[in-house]
């Protein structure tokens, strides 16, 4: 599927996108990425002339949140990114191969593309049983998941399942689920938090390693730092109610209707680290607090366990909040944890590259 | 006898895998097994009530809201209050639209792509079926995906964000509409109205929705371009109405909430097509061949331990049955208990099929695009959209709604302020279940049997058709 040397450019353009839409795209990205204008033009520019990275995109125990919210990327250059522009080689759900086809195309990019494929995992995979809980290809998943690790350059946790286990691994986690770092412990691995997460940071984080080459700046947990390094109540657009002490008690009261704010509805937004208040929603259109609902803090370790989601958070000070958030935040962002590992994948990213331009057109 | 196994399956939401002992090159016995299983009816026991509101949508990335609406159904009838109606048309959009999409996910994604697989090479339509419909690289995806993710702004606007909302409350939604979202609103159900009609049926809903029998959705779709006429020709050409036939009885739970909107009607219909009303004391969930324990078969009391080393067990998924009976769920047995003229006149010589199947869909798509229009105009924006929450009194409650792909329930026991029991029969429980202890097999295992695999065993792309024609949604059935 697609050739080595292909690049994306190549691969849009083919599709009937133009230039001008190419570029915007590619604006758009950089100011998502936040970096600023001059970026643009080194994104155009390796989408112009790297070769695309083969992706393989794996499920595990999860209910494919993550797949849904990526291919409703707001851009439209975006759904060809999930369709050819990062060639995604292997994908459960959007797949034209079945069966042993399937199985056969990851064995086959497992052996030419060797340390040189992304792999991306959305789900986790559940221990308990011998794996017996998710059986892809009649074997456990976590098989699967070890063999395609194993050759991978890097791999992508996408979502609360992959990063943290979520829901599923609940008490009493039943069959064990587990996050994919405790799993696989010898590779870079890039944590995308959310459940699911924004699609525009999907779409960033894919763009991000397949233009510059390597991983972006990670924090302490793992998490790209370019969008889980604020809180949810930081660019909150309630905030000054939070502030004022004005506070929805009952959903769609008065004051629900005047915006106040929702923390006593149990809204976890000042202990939550995603962009959700920035780069917001379908489309940029609202996001959960904008429904009235409060955060969840779905993109949290542990999320699904701290009581009930109605209640209200009762280590958070109204008044002489940042000292109590910023403890959580120091434990929270902390410094890069992951150079070393960074820069392993953007070795291996330069080998990935030198070695296609050798291998010259093959298809 | 031969025995093939197809899995993983592509394309469908969720793992599956399928087994067909072949004679003869034709299906003798299919066994349809759903390998994987997370837990949520454990996960959700003992927890606070209203966390359900969190927890079940997560049982699934593609029709959360149907949960999340079933969910808030359940626990509505455990307060014993009524909802605002605003509340309740707001949710009705917010559903609609989810469905709407999951049907258009179904043709353009998962179902079409398969008539571009080289087996059908030979065919007079196969270039253009191929350059249309090609799995990742046809042009029908470009087009739809974007009308697919347009659509699903509605949810932006009514829930926060989409899939996982938590606006769905038991006493309507969380988010009063303003009058420029309502302007919004309708903005975006137009478009989506444009997209049906200038490309999946090339012609207004109106007209598409006042063709009443089989001969004249014939006289309609001659010479007439769109992708909905290029399917027609297709189901002729490979007589998709021979293809996957259902077991013959049809159920629908009513779909769409509220005295005045719901839209399409509960009952069961068999054979003869008489519609009656649902006895809902009778059904019951099996485990003979699931890999669970043995507990209660009555939903409201049973439990779900699992027992993966059990004897004779060969899926997650539990048989759930009506009167001891395997029934068929989805668009197609709405349509038909909704006395839709057309779908009744296709399925009353020809019972459920690939092709009825799919037709049902996309005129279901056609009613609800128009019925999203009346909603958001009955919207009355000074009124309350939620009403408050009340105490959960002892007791055991059931919430029950229609999902994209059929009749979804949530039945919750509720003591002492937290979840006793929760138990959940999806769409794709009752159409994909396994055998009962009768041995009686599940919809799809008997909807497979008798078909024509010919040479290609377990490549056939007749099995594809038949079981994508379900829609399946794995991550929902067995959960």
């Amino acid at each position: 599927m697609g050739t080595a040397t292909e690049t994306f450019y190549s691969v849009i353009r083919r599709q009937g996108i133009t230039r001008r839409s190419f570029h915007k795209f590619c604006s758009l990205t950089a100011t998502s990425l936040g970096l600023g204008p001059l970026a643009a033009s080194r994104i155009a520019n390796a989408l112009e002339t790297k070769p695309r990275v083969p992706v393989i995109w794996m499920h595990g125990l999860e209910c494919t949140c993550c797949s849904e919210s990526f291919i409703r990327s707001a851009h439209p250059l975006v759904k060809d990114a999930v369709l050819s522009m990062i060639s995604l080689d292997y994908d459960d759900t959007i797949m034209a191969a079945a069966g042993h086809q399937a199985e056969a195309i990851l064995e086959e990019t497992r052996a030419k593309h060797k340390g040189q494929y992304i792999l991306a995992v959305e789900g986790n995979p559940p221990l308990n049983e011998g794996g017996m809980f998710c059986i892809d290809g009649g074997k456990p998943f976590v098989e699967k998941l070890k063999m395609m690790a194993e050759d991978a350059m890097a791999i992508i946790a996408w979502g609360a399942c992959a990063s943290w286990g979520c829901v599923q691994a609940a008490k009493p986690n039943p069959t064990q689920a587990t996050p994919i770092d405790k799993v696989i412990t010898n590779k870079p691995i890039i944590k995308v938090p959310g459940c699911p997460p924004i699609a525009e940071v999907m779409t960033g984080v894919v763009t991000f390693i397949t233009t510059f080459g390597k991983l972006p700046e990670l924090d302490r947990q793992g998490r790209p730092k370019m969008f889980y390094s604020q809180r949810i109540h930081d660019k909150c657009y309630r905030r000054p109610h939070f502030d004022a002490g004005q506070f929805v008690e009952e959903w769609d009261d008065e004051a629900a209707r005047k915006g106040y704010c929702l923390y006593k509805m149990g809204c976890k937004g000042p202990t939550t680290y995603n962009a959700c208040s920035t780069v917001r929603w379908n489309g940029g259109v609202s996001f959960p607090i904008q429904s009235g609902h409060g955060c969840i803090g779905c993109s949290e370790d542990g999320f699904w366990d701290k009581g009930s989601f109605y209640d209200r958070l009762t280590n958070i000070k109204q008044f002489g909040i940042e000292k109590n958030a910023d403890q959580i935040g120091m434990a929270a962002a902390g410094a890069v944890g992951a150079a070393v590992a960074a820069h392993a994948a953007v070795t291996a990213v330069k080998r990935l590259a030198s070695k296609r331009e050798d291998a010259g057109h093959n298809s | 006898m031969t025995r093939i196994t197809i899995g993983p399956f592509n394309r469908v939401e969720g793992d599956l895998e399928v087994r067909l002992d072949v004679e003869s090159g034709r299906v003798q016995r299919a066994e349809v097994t759903a390998p994987l299983y997370r837990g949520f009816e454990q996960i959700l026991e003992g927890r606070p009530p209203l966390d359900a509101l969190v927890l079940a949508p997560r049982i699934c990335g593609i029709c959360s809201v149907s949960q999340s609406v079933a969910a808030a159904a359940a626990l509505r009838h455990a307060m014993g209050t009524e909802a605002a109606p605003n509340g309740l048309l707001a949710t009705n959009i917010a559903h609609a639209a989810e469905n709407a999409a999951d049907h258009l996910t179904h043709f353009y994604i998962f179902f079409m792509p398969d008539f571009a697989r080289e087996a059908y090479a030979s065919q007079d339509w196969y270039q253009e079926t191929r350059e249309r419909f090609a799995a990742t690289r046809g042009s029908a995806a470009r087009d739809a995906l974007p009308a697919r993710a347009r659509l699903l702004e509605t949810m932006g606007i009514i829930a926060g964000k989409w899939p996982h909302s938590l606006a769905f409350q038991p006493g309507g939604a969380t988010r009063a509409i303003e009058l420029g979202e309502r302007v919004r609103l309708l903005s975006i159900v137009t478009s989506f109205r444009t997209f049906l009609e200038r490309t999946v049926f090339a012609d207004t809903l109106e007209n598409m929705l006042s063709l009443s029998t089989a001969d004249e959705l014939d006289r309609w779709r001659a010479g007439r371009s769109g992708d909905f006429a290029h399917f027609l020709r297709l189901a002729d050409s490979l007589a998709l109405s021979e293809l996957g036939k259902g077991p013959g009885v049809l159920m629908s739970y009513g779909a769409y909430q509220g005295a005045d909107c719901g839209l399409f009607p509960r009952g069961i219909v068999g054979p003869d097509m008489v519609v009656e009303p649902l006895p809902l004391s009778q059904i019951s969930e099996d485990v003979s061949h699931a890999w669970m324990r043995d507990c209660s078969s009555d939903p409201a009391h049973s439990n779900t331990v699992p027992d993966p080393d059990k004897a004779g067990a060969y899926s997650w998924c539990k048989a759930p049955r009506l009167s001891g009976q395997p029934v068929e769920v989805g668009a197609i047995a709405r349509q038909t208990v909704a006395g839709q003229a057309l779908i009744a006149d296709l399925v009353a010589p020809s019972g459920t099929n690939v092709r009825n199947r799919v037709i049902a869909r996309l005129i279901e798509t056609a009613r609800i695009a128009l019925a999203m229009e009346q909603w958001t105009r009955a919207l009355r924006l000074s009124e309350p959209f939620c009403a408050p929450s009340q105490e959960m009194p002892d007791g055991a409650y059931v919430g029950l709604v229609e999902a994209a792909r059929g009749s979804l329930g949530h039945w919750v026991a509720v003591r002492g302020g937290k979840i006793e029991r929760y138990q959940i029969i999806a769409p794709t429980t009752w159409n994909f279940s396994p055998r009962d202890s009768l041995g009686v097999a599940g919809p799809l295992e008997q909807a497979l049997v008798g078909t024509d695999v010919g040479e290609a065993g377990a490549r056939s792309v007749a099995v594809q058709h038949v079981v994508r024609s379900f829609d399946p949604c794995m991550v929902c059935t067995a959960h």
